[in-house]
């Protein structure tokens, strides 16, 4: 019982601090079009 | 031009393969704690290159050491009228270079603080945007990847403390390894969740660009880099990183609309900025740098500097489209 008990716990508190480490930060969208490029010509003038 | 490299890692080393094969470089001195990795530079370097000390007169001093002794070795060689350019990415590094301002104006020499990937050449890119804009708002940098392992170990180290931010004409200090926000480098790494670090890149764009409303900086970490990040490292870092990135997005007005420019690059950490560091040192050695201290982000002539980076093989890119 304790055994299991234990395992509760450390499921808990892993779920815990995946969840903070999970929803800390507003992530973000990737692009949805377009793509880089190097620069050259007109942009280094 | 005699130049004197202190610290011959992964990024010294670059900039001594640099400066050796620079026409308007005479001679270069190595100077490292190892002994056998400081003759290894000597040897493989060409006739140029002379093994050196740390108080040997040069007509320039590039600072490559691990962070932490930065300041007190800029102080030195500035005291002796020899313009120094630092490649350290420590806060407190920093904060000691551009402290020397006063000093290096007095006997007209330039301090050219953080001259690496980033902060360093991002600092250029960063400048090259807002060349373009009326009015600049917000300038946001983010990195990916390290050099050697004194980088990795800033890397590992940066993601603990407070990250320093400019926000609204005010410093604004927040916990390292906060701040999530998916950044899209340029391929093959892509997008990748930064976060804030203990960066100096703040400190040196907001003195480059006044008025100014927030300039921030941010690392990609991965979850383990930031739960690892307040225990000692766990194994011995890599010799060198791999491929990394730098991505500047600047926001601002220009005529009439606000406008946002990305700009990026993608390449070996250590090279580039083994190479921005050692153009730095030649630009500063030749007077082609204003007098005093700061970072890259006042380069003279930016496109100039970065053609001159294309010619070694570090390329800017910029995005374009959107979300």
């Amino acid at each position: 019982m304790a055994l299991f008990r234990r395992a509760l716990v450390a499921l808990g508190l892993a779920g815990l601090i995946a969840a903070v480490l999970r929803l800390r930060g507003s992530g973000g969208t990737p692009p949805q079009h377009g793509g880089w490029r190097e620069l050259s010509g007109s942009d280094l003038s | 031009m005699r130049a004197l490299v202190i610290g011959a890692g992964a990024v010294g080393a670059r900039a001594i393969r640099q400066l050796v094969e620079s026409p308007e470089v005479d001679e270069v001195l190595v100077v490292d704690d190892d002994p056998v990795r400081q003759a290894a530079i000597v040897e493989t370097s060409g006739p140029k290159a002379s093994a050196g000390t740390e108080h040997a007169a040069a007509d320039a001093v590039l600072l490559a050491t691990p962070c932490g002794m930065h300041g007190a070795l800029a102080a030195h060689h500035v005291g002796e009228g020899r313009s120094v350019v630092s490649t350290s990415d420590s806060i407190e590094d920093v904060r000691a270079l551009l402290d020397l301002d006063a000093e290096a104006r007095a006997r007209k020499r330039s301090v050219v603080a953080g001259a690496s990937f980033s902060p360093g050449y991002s600092c250029v890119l960063a400048r090259h945007a807002v060349a373009r804009f009326d009015t600049v708002s917000e300038v946001h940098v983010a990195r990916s990847g390290t050099g050697g392992p004194a980088c990795a170990r800033q890397h590992h180290t940066a993601l603990t403390g407070q990250a320093l931010d400019w926000r609204e004409g005010g410093w604004q200090r927040r916990a390292a390894g906060s701040g999530r926000e998916l950044c899209w480098f340029p391929d093959p790494i892509g997008g990748a969740d930064c976060y804030r670090a203990e960066l100096p890149d703040a400190l040196l764009l907001v003195p480059a660009f006044p008025g100014v409303e927030r300039v921030t900086a941010r690392l990609a970490a991965t979850r383990r880099d930031r739960l690892s990040a307040h225990l000692p490292m766990l194994r011995k870092p890599h010799p060198e990183g791999l491929v990394g990135a730098v991505r500047v997005e600047v926001r601002g007005w220009r005529q009439g609309r606000s406008d946002v420019i990305v700009l990026g690059a993608l390449d070996r950490p250590a090279v580039a900025a083994g190479a921005t560091a050692a153009l730095a040192l030649r630009w500063a050695a030749s007077g082609r740098w204003p007098v005093g201290a700061a970072g890259l982000g006042v380069v003279p002539e930016p496109v100039r500097f970065l053609t001159e980076l294309v010619e070694v093989g570090i390329k800017a890119a910029m995005f374009e489209g959107g979300a």
